[in-house]
């Protein structure tokens, strides 16, 4: 790694997936993470989604290998690794579906991410303040930033558990944050400061590959965009490039987009 | 003491209330917020009864009460743990419907050992010489005194599970059961989390077990009826799964009617007790069951109020 790009990334080898016999991701060589922030573009069917979801092994891949590469850390394979020792990487994903815990309050979901292990055992003596105490500062700036006025509440809108997916993510500390859609059903001022949250970050040292739809979000946000189709990564630029690519035109964007 | 206003009947009929209100809240962790649904309650109560009896009369120890009971009951505590482990274990990747099969499998298991390993536990026949760990006073005393032990034993069990919901173990648990893959990408290991409270849970099944064995004074093949596991469930499912109470509540309008109201406070004809009121409860219980689960899910008590409790716990956010 050179000095300018001293950050995480994440290198896809060979990795391959079929569903009934239909290929659905074939990538030979990608690697993530060349900038701080890069857009995973394509039409539906496309192969976005699931080539997140094999990064984060929540499925199985059929062939080749994902490596996390830190700088001055030990690659990890993560085509080998649990699911729930992701975020313990630094490797953590935001989820495309609307998600949530049922029954739990915003405050529990916040507290749920920032937890340590030794604290959720049976008979672990520290009381859920301490936790608090421990993490308070950093769950009430994300919280106020995105304007949850009573975390003691359940999220009920669409909107707040896609926003509380996102605080649980940027909790987490992320190396590397993959976001699935991450502004999709969110209004114009969250996505706004979702977008910065992102900025933010990147600025410190995370990779983040985002996955969207509303395309003012990639051009905006994206260092480089990768575009793929039918499994495959057809392109690999920078998102004026991109824009102005025939191919992307043709598949994607339609005519006059550009 | 004198007990003569307390009928020996009695002090059974609050011992069997007790003993279900216990595993109620034990189940209450596995279903109400963890989501695992054990079918096989009487499985580890059983195994904890049997590991009891047999470490009381086959091994002959150098001590006597109430140490001997004491290290048998550790003994019946940690063999129910090492058990719910490996069916935890076992169940780990099944749905719902796979859990409930899994677990009712072990049960009948238990059962099976338990009748064809004569050697060890007098099969069929069972094995008498179970005693209480104390001798002062007499037999009705005792029993008395070992009710008041097992209720004082209850009351921890419902502090702990009163406890979880204020802890982030509790919060874990309710996470993993209410939605594992989110858990399990914000790095929980739901798997890890659920042997846990399998282990801590079978593990108090156990020991209810034991307390049981010394009341009755014996192993009785018959005890390990499936009988156990629906009061249990019954009880909870009527007072509501996702709260703490639910289990006392529902425990009180089940086993305490029948096992109390019902048998020595109504004038029901005599012979009822011994044949026609026992499957009248089982009946009663099944068809608690169903009609809650159509008409009120949530049983009586309702949904987990966790807004309240953090309001509660955090109010000064």
């Amino acid at each position: 790694m050179t000095g300018e790009d001293l950050r995480p990334q994440i290198l896809v080898r060979d990795v391959s997936k079929s569903f009934s016999g239909r290929v659905v991701v074939d990538v030979d060589e990608l690697v993530l993470g060349d900038v701080p922030v890069e857009g995973l573009l394509g039409p539906n069917g496309a192969g976005k989604t699931t080539l997140m979801r094999l990064i984060m092994h929540s499925i199985p891949l059929d062939g080749g290998t994902v490596t996390l590469s830190r700088p001055g850390q030990r690659d990890v394979l993560l085509s080998a690794t649990r699911t729930s020792q992701m975020a313990g990487l630094g490797v953590v994903k935001s989820t495309q579906v609307i998600t949530d815990f049922e029954h739990l309050t915003i405050l529990d979901s916040a507290l749920l991410a920032v937890t340590e292990a030794r604290y959720e055992r049976p008979f672990a003596a520290a009381a859920d303040r301490t936790v608090r105490k421990r993490h308070e500062e950093e769950i009430r700036h994300w919280l106020d930033y995105f304007g949850f006025d009573d975390p003691l509440a359940v999220a009920l809108s669409g909107g707040d558990k896609k926003l509380l997916d996102i605080v649980r993510c940027l909790l987490l500390e992320p190396a590397v944050l993959l976001l699935d859609e991450p502004t999709a059903g969110l209004s114009e001022d969250h996505t706004e400061r979702v977008k910065a949250a992102v900025r933010q970050l990147a600025s410190r040292g995370t990779s983040v590959v985002i996955v969207e739809h509303d395309l003012d979000v990639i051009w905006d946000l994206c260092d480089e965009v990768i575009f793929m189709a039918e499994g495959k990564v057809l392109l690999k630029d920078k998102p004026a490039t991109i824009r102005a690519n025939p191919t992307v035109v043709e598949s994607y964007l339609g005519a006059g987009s550009a | 003491m004198n007990l003569d206003w307390l009928d020996a009947f009695l002090i059974f009929g609050a011992f069997k209330v007790v003993e279900i209100m216990g595993l109620g809240l034990l189940v209450h962790l596995q279903l109400g917020l963890t989501r695992v649904a054990n079918f096989g309650v009487v499985g580890f109560w059983g195994v904890g009864l049997y590991a009891f009896g047999v470490a009381h009369l086959k091994i002959d120890w150098p001590f006597g009460d109430p140490y001997q009971f004491l290290v048998c009951a550790a003994i019946a505590t940690i063999v129910a743990a090492a058990a719910g482990l490996v069916v935890g274990w076992l169940i780990s990747d099944l749905d719902d419907d796979g859990t409930l099969v899994g677990t009712l499998g072990f049960a009948t298991i238990v059962v099976i050992l338990a009748t064809t390993q004569q050697g060890l536990t007098g099969g069929a026949l069972g094995l008498g010489g179970l005693g209480f760990p104390y001798d002062f006073s007499r037999v009705k005393t005792h029993e008395f005194t070992w009710l008041l032990i097992t209720a004082a034993v209850v009351a921890l069990i419902f502090a702990y599970a009163w406890r979880v919901h204020r802890t982030p173990h509790g919060r874990l648990l309710i996470a993993v059961g209410a939605n594992e893959a989110l858990a399990r990408s914000l790095g929980k290991s739901a798997t890890a989390a659920r042997l846990r409270m399998m282990m801590v849970t079978s593990g108090a099944m156990g020991l209810l077990g034991a307390m049981h064995g010394v009341m009755v004074r014996s192993l009785e093949i018959n005890s390990l009826d499936v009988s156990v596991t629906l009061a249990a469930l019954a009880a909870l499912i009527l007072g509501g799964t996702a709260r703490v109470f639910g289990a006392v509540v529902g425990v009180l309008l089940t086993v305490a009617l029948f096992d109390i109201v019902i048998q020595f406070y109504l004038p029901i004809p005599d012979g009822w007790n011994t044949q026609a009121l026992p499957v009248a409860r089982e009946a009663v219980f099944g068809a608690a069951i169903v009609l809650m689960l159509i008409f009120r899910p949530q049983g009586l008590l309702g949904q987990m109020r966790r807004p309240a409790l953090m309001r509660r716990l955090h109010g000064d956010w």
